[in-house]
């Protein structure tokens, strides 16, 4: 069942164009990760999503009968610290916004700060304040949640609560539309890819159909050669150097090594991976300016 | 209507029973400025027009205490709530902006309501005016309907969301304002072309409403609609300011 539909969103700031006629129906129940390079317009498509700036034309519909912020959480980029206010008080405070809330205790536990209930919401760690901030998204019990960079200043133990959270609340029937930078973590956890470049959606669909698009296996060495000397392999999805390391993606692993055989020994420390989402993200601008 | 409620007891707590600032601002300075202008720098003035200086100034503090409530601290208030991202925070939340800026404005209201009750009790206890409640509840009503327009002008600024700016602003506005309007000295100690633009001013013609209000002499018409001539002015700007700035995006890119 789509839940958000977007048609034909323009954006430019000035003379750039940030986002070209994007598209879009999300589905209920399903994470979506909104990935690109910094400055592709992800924040913006949020924004833009949830009215907070406006769009140079097309439209942006929440598919519900009720007000769209009573089933929306948003967790922004920035953390709230409101001055001189309770965890407790800003739970509270949060929750009588919504018709149906959490209750305060189940909230108080995604936040994960039962013993600072009565401590200043300023007083917190900057990974406590994320957390809270996630909490106080998940108040009135939404059907669709936009997480925006969610786990930026989370420690390992936190980010791995957190994603576990996330995969909870998948399980509930919850929409999530997720951007981060940290892409091994989205890698595992969501269900359809919408890769932003160059203002448009440049692509749409699972890490599976990424791959198989894109290349399967990353095969990793360090050379003293350079770039031109494997200009002769045919099996090549793309071929990645910084200084001395080469990241080559392919779809015919065996082939691959085979073709490298003849350049054995002036390589090092080989590895043969599957592709992440990060190589393949990299790969897919590359090809792209290519 | 529990959310909106909510609302007001939150900002209570944080804007008034847990702010230090305002305590020492918008209550403690009228009141030092008070008993500094009628118990200690008073050479020079007659003892027969004591009484009346004492009962003029009284009303010169009320309205001081309403501009640093409405101007500087509802400045400041909306200002800490963009930084802080609770503005934010709100926008994406079911409350409404009207929600959000009448709870506001109740809660800037009571303050001045608070801080005009307080100047009282020590005019009454250190110089022993003599008010009655009506005249009392009289001067608060009309000082209540001065507080909505400098809260206005106070929206107005937090507008700019830049901490420096707000400041500069704010002292720009409040202090000139104070001293051109006459409420830290009479008026007439200044040249004629200050007190002609000085009695333009709102919190000017509002100390002539309150002081007729005290004297229990007739109103003057034109001080009425020089404070809706501002009120329509300041609307206007705020209206305009808020119109561009949804045009351009509640967050900035």
């Amino acid at each position: 069942m789509t839940i958000l539909e977007i048609q034909h969103v323009n954006k430019t700031f000035g003379k750039r164009v940030v986002l070209n006629d994007i598209s879009l129906q999300i589905e209920s129940s399903s994470i979506i990760a909104l990935v690109g390079a910094n400055g592709a317009g992800k924040t913006t498509l949020i924004n833009i999503i949830l009215n907070l700036i406006p769009k140079d034309s097309g439209q942006v519909t929440f598919l519900t009968k009720n007000n769209w912020k009573q089933i929306t959480g948003v967790m922004m980029q920035d953390n709230i610290a409101l001055h001189r206010i309770t965890i407790k008080e800003i739970i509270n405070l949060t929750r009588s916004y919504f018709n149906h809330p959490l209750s305060y205790e189940e909230l108080l536990s995604v936040s994960g700060l039962e013993d600072h209930q009565n401590s200043l919401m300023t007083g917190l760690s900057g990974g406590q304040k994320r957390r809270l901030t996630f909490a106080l998204a998940l108040a009135g019990d939404p059907k669709v949640l936009f997480l925006d960079e969610p786990t930026v200043g989370m420690d390992s133990n936190s980010r791995n609560a957190f994603w576990q959270e996330i995969d909870h609340l998948k399980k509930s029937g919850k929409t999530i539309f997720v951007t981060s930078h940290y892409l091994e973590e989205l890698e595992n956890i969501a269900d359809r890819f919408l890769i932003l470049q160059n203002s448009i959606i440049a692509f749409d669909g699972t890490i599976k159909q990424l791959r198989s698009r894109e290349g399967q296996s990353l095969i990793e060495f360090d050379s003293e050669l350079n770039q031109m000397d494997f200009k002769g392999l045919q099996d090549i999805v793309s071929l990645n150097v910084v200084g001395h390391h080469f990241q080559i993606i392919t779809n015919d692993v065996n082939q691959l090594l085979a073709e490298l055989t003849p350049y054995l020994k002036a390589i090092d420390n080989l590895q043969i991976k599957q592709a992440t989402l990060d190589t393949l993200l990299l790969n897919y601008k590359e090809n792209t300016h290519e | 209507m529990n959310k909106f409620i909510f609302q007001t007891k939150i900002n209570f707590k944080r804007i008034v029973f847990r702010n230090k600032s305002f305590f020492f601002f918008d209550m403690l300075l009228p009141i030092v400025f008070y008993v500094l202008y009628t118990k200690i720098l008073v050479t020079g003035i007659p003892a027969s027009y004591l009484k009346v200086w004492n009962e003029d100034y009284l009303v010169s503090m009320m309205i001081y205490a309403c501009m640093l409530g409405g101007i500087i601290t509802t400045a400041n208030t909306l200002l800490e709530d963009q930084m802080s991202n609770f503005k934010l925070f709100v926008t994406l939340s079911p409350l409404s902006n009207l929600q959000y800026y009448t709870s506001m404005a109740i809660v800037l209201v009571t303050l001045n309501l608070v801080s005009s009750i307080a100047i009282t009790v020590v005019a009454i206890i250190v110089n022993h005016v003599t008010l009655s409640i009506g005249l009392l509840i009289a001067l608060i009503l009309v000082n209540l309907l001065g507080t909505t327009l400098l809260i206005l002008i106070g929206v107005l600024i937090s507008f700019v969301k830049k901490a420096s700016t707000v400041n500069l602003l704010t002292n720009l506005i409040v202090f000139p304002l104070a001293i051109i309007s006459g409420l830290w000295w009479p008026i007439k100690l200044m040249p004629t072309w200050l007190q002609s633009i000085g009695k333009l001013m709102p919190t000017y013609q509002l100390s002539v409403i309150d002081k007729n209000v005290l004297h229990q002499t007739p109103q003057h018409i034109g001080s009425f609609i020089n404070l809706f001539i501002w009120f329509v002015i300041i609307l206007a700007i705020l209206l305009l300011a808020s119109k561009i700035q949804k045009r351009k995006g509640i967050v900035t890119q």
